[in-house]
C-alpha cells in the first residue's frame, strides 16, 4: 500500500472518529451536526493533509495560510478539528461548547486560537478573505487564503461581488470551496433558490473551477494541492459535492437536520452504532 | 497645501491623506466608483494605495476588513447614503467585531445632494452608525477641521465614520477634542452639527440682536462624545437647542436628550431636525431646508416662540 493510500485510510479513520466525537457533542450541548458532517472531509483534507500551512501551537504566526469558515453554523466541526490539531485544549469542546463562560460560542469567533474571523451571518468571508489576499500580494507574502462556503450561501449577493473583485485583481492566491450539499436552512435550494451550475457560474466570473466528491479524501486533496501549488493570478474555486449530515443515515438529506439536535434515544443508539469503528465507510 | 477656505471638506481630506499616503505604502484609498478632483492626483501618482472596486459597497466594507487585518490603513470612500445602509452588517461585523481601523468617509452628508432626491439623502446615518460597538463618528463642519481627522484615523486603531458635507469656503477655527465653542450667552445654547453649525451662528446672532445670550456648540465628533467638556458647560444654560439636518430619530437631538437624562441635568431641551417623512424636494439647498423647517427663518421662530413659552 503506498504512503498516500495510508495516510487517506487514516484521515477516514480521522473522520470516523470526529463524527462521533461532533455526535456525542451534539447530544449534550446542540450544535449544527449535518453542516458539520457535510464539511468534515474538506476541513481535513486543508488541515491534516498537508495542504494549509498552519501552526497550531502559533495560531497567529504571520506566515499561515488563512482559512475563514465563511458557513459559520459548521463550527462543531471546525472547534473538533482544530483542538484535534493542538489549537486548544480539547476540554473546551465538553467544558466550554455553548456553556460555561463560551470559549467556544456557537459560531465561530475571532477570539478562539485558529479563528481568523467571526462568522456567522453569510456572505462575508469570501470579501475579507479577498481583502487578506490583496494584501499578501502586495506585501509579497506567500500564504494561501482558504473560503469555505456554503452553497445555500451563495444566494448572498456579496459573494459575487466579491467574486468579481478577487478576479478583477488577480487573486491567485485565493481559493475558494463551496460545500454542495444541495439543502439550505429549511429546505433543498432547488426548491427555493436553484443554484444551476455552480461551475459555469464560478468559471463566468472568472474563476478556475473544478468540481469533485466533497467526501473522498484523494479527489479533494488532489485538487486541493493543486490550487496552493499553482502559479498564476486567477482565483480558485472547488465545488465540494457533499451530503448534508454524511455517515448517520437519517440524518443524510434532510433539512431538518440543519437545526435538529440529537436528542431521542433511538436516533443516538443508531447514531453510534453507524459511526462506530468497523462500520461502512463509504 | 491649499486654501481650505476654497475646498470642500472631502478635498481637503483627501489632500492631507494624499500626503501622509505618500510617506506611508499601508495607506489605502477604496472608491466604488466615485471621484473628486482631489483624488485623480492621488490615483495617479499612488496608484498602488487607491483601489477602485465598483459598485459594490458590501464587498468593499468586506474586502477593507480583509486589508486591514493584514495591517493596512483602509479609507473608503462613497456617497454616505449608499456606504452606511447597504452594506451595514459589513460595517457592524467586519469592521466592528473586529475593532479593525478602517475610515468610511460618507460624502453627501444629508441634503447635500439636494437635486437627487431620497435616494441620495443621507438622513439617518448619524443615528444608525453611532449605534454600531466602538465606531467613532465625525461630523465636521469646516474643511479644516475635516482635514486635521486625516491624522485623527491614522492614529486611531478602530473604525471610525467621517461624514463629510459639501460646504466650502467658512473656516471655524481651531476645534477642541471634539466640540468647539462659540460665544457665552446663556439664554440659549445651539447645539449643532455639520452645515447646520453654520445656520446655527446665524440664528445665534439674530437671537442676539434681539436682546438674548446665546452660545453655539459645534459638535464635531458625536461619539465618542467629550462628556468633560459638556458637563462642565452645559448646566449654565437655560434652554438648549438641538439642529441637525438628519433625522429626528436619533441623532443628535437624541445624542443630548441622552446625555441630558444619563447625567441627571434638568435642562429644557428642543429638538430641530427633519420630521419622520421623506423629502420629495428638488433645488438648492436653502430650498430643502425651508421643506424640511431647517432655514434661519424656521429655525429662529422655532426657538423664539418657545422662548416664550
Amino acid at each position: 500500500m503506498s504512503d498516500a493510500l495510508v495516510q487517506i485510510d487514516q484521515l477516514k479513520a480521522v473522520a470516523r472518529r470526529i463524527r462521533r466525537e461532533i455526535a456525542e457533542i451534539s447530544i449534550v450541548t446542540g450544535g449544527h451536526i449535518a453542516s458539520s458532517y457535510s464539511c468534515l472531509e474538506i476541513l481535513l483534507a486543508l488541515y491534516q493533509a498537508g495542504v494549509m500551512r498552519v501552526r497550531p501551537h502559533q495560531p497567529d504566526w504571520p506566515q499561515r495560510d488563512r482559512f475563514i469558515l465563511s458557513k459559520g453554523h459548521a463550527e462543531t466541526a471546525l472547534y473538533v478539528v482544530l483542538a484535534d490539531l493542538g489549537f486548544f485544549p480539547c476540554e473546551w469542546l465538553s467544558a466550554y461548547y455553548r456553556a460555561g463562560d463560551h470559549r467556544l460560542g456557537g459560531h465561530p469567533d475571532r477570539s478562539i486560537p485558529g479563528v481568523e474571523m467571526t462568522t456567522g451571518a453569510l456572505g462575508h468571508g469570501l470579501g475579507v478573505a479577498a481583502g487578506l489576499a490583496l494584501a499578501a500580494r502586495m506585501d509579497g507574502q506567500p500564504q494561501r487564503h482558504y473560503v469555505l462556503m456554503g452553497d445555500a450561501e451563495c444566494a448572498e449577493g456579496s459573494i459575487w461581488e466579491a467574486g468579481m473583485f478577487a478576479a478583477q485583481h488577480q487573486l491567485g492566491n485565493l481559493i475558494g470551496i463551496v460545500d454542495r450539499n444541495r439543502i439550505g436552512a429549511s429546505d433543498f435550494t432547488d426548491n427555493f433558490i436553484g443554484l444551476g451550475s455552480l461551475v459555469d457560474k464560478w468559471r463566468a466570473f472568472g474563476w478556475e473551477t473544478e468540481v469533485c466528491d466533497g467526501h473522498d479524501f484523494a479527489a479533494l486533496i488532489r485538487r486541493l494541492r493543486y490550487a496552493a501549488q499553482r502559479e498564476t493570478t486567477t482565483p480558485f474555486m472547488l465545488i465540494a459535492e457533499t451530503v448534508k449530515g454524511k455517515g448517520v443515515s437519517f440524518m443524510e438529506n434532510d433539512p431538518m437536520w440543519h437545526v435538529k439536535r440529537l436528542a431521542d434515544a433511538d436516533e443516538i443508539r443508531q447514531a453510534r452504532e453507524e459511526l462506530a469503528d468497523g462500520g461502512d465507510d463509504e | 497645501m491649499s486654501d481650505l477656505s476654497r475646498l470642500q471638506m472631502r478635498d481637503a481630506f483627501i489632500e492631507r491623506l494624499f500626503e501622509r499616503a505618500k510617506e506611508d505604502r499601508d495607506i489605502l484609498f477604496i472608491a466604488n466608483d466615485f471621484g473628486a478632483p482631489s483624488l485623480d492626483r492621488f490615483r495617479a501618482e499612488l496608484p498602488g494605495q487607491y483601489i477602485n472596486a465598483g459598485i459594490a459597497e458590501q464587498n468593499i466594507i468586506s474586502v477593507a476588513a480583509g486589508l486591514a487585518m493584514a495591517g493596512k490603513k483602509v479609507f473608503v470612500y462613497s456617497i454616505a447614503s449608499f456606504i452606511t445602509l447597504r452594506c451595514l452588517e459589513q460595517i457592524k461585523l467586519d469592521l466592528c467585531c473586529h475593532q479593525l481601523p478602517v475610515t468610511i468617509l460618507g460624502v453627501g452628508a444629508c441634503y447635500a445632494y439636494p437635486e437627487d432626491g431620497p435616494t441620495h439623502h443621507a438622513s439617518e446615518d448619524i443615528s444608525i452608525m453611532r449605534s454600531l460597538v466602538g465606531l467613532s463618528l465625525y461630523s465636521p463642519a469646516d474643511a479644516q477641521t475635516a482635514q486635521e481627522l486625516v491624522d485623527v484615523a491614522l492614529e486611531q486603531n478602530a473604525p471610525s465614520y467621517i461624514r463629510l458635507d459639501k460646504v466650502a469656503g467658512i473656516t471655524l477655527g481651531p476645534g477642541q477634542d471634539g466640540l468647539r465653542v462659540f460665544g457665552s450667552g446663556q439664554d440659549f445654547c445651539l447645539l449643532a452639527t455639520g452645515v447646520m453649525v453654520h445656520r446655527a451662528l446665524e440664528v445665534a446672532q439674530r437671537l442676539r440682536d434681539a436682546g438674548h445670550g446665546v452660545t453655539v456648540v459645534d459638535l464635531y465628533r458625536l461619539k465618542p462624545l467629550n462628556s468633560a467638556a459638556l458637563l462642565a458647560l452645559l448646566p449654565a444654560f437655560k434652554r438648549l437647542v438641538t439642529l441637525e439636518e438628519h433625522t429626528i430619530h436619533g441623532g443628535l437631538g437624541s445624542v443630548i436628550a441622552e446625555f441630558v437624562v444619563d447625567h441627571r441635568l434638568s435642562l429644557p431641551l428642543q429638538r430641530l431636525a427633519i420630521a419622520d417623512d421623506h423629502l420629495y424636494g428638488y433645488g438648492s439647498r436653502s430650498r430643502l431646508h425651508q421643506l424640511a423647517g431647517l432655514d434661519c427663518d424656521s429655525i429662529e421662530t422655532a426657538i423664539r416662540d418657545w422662548g416664550e413659552q
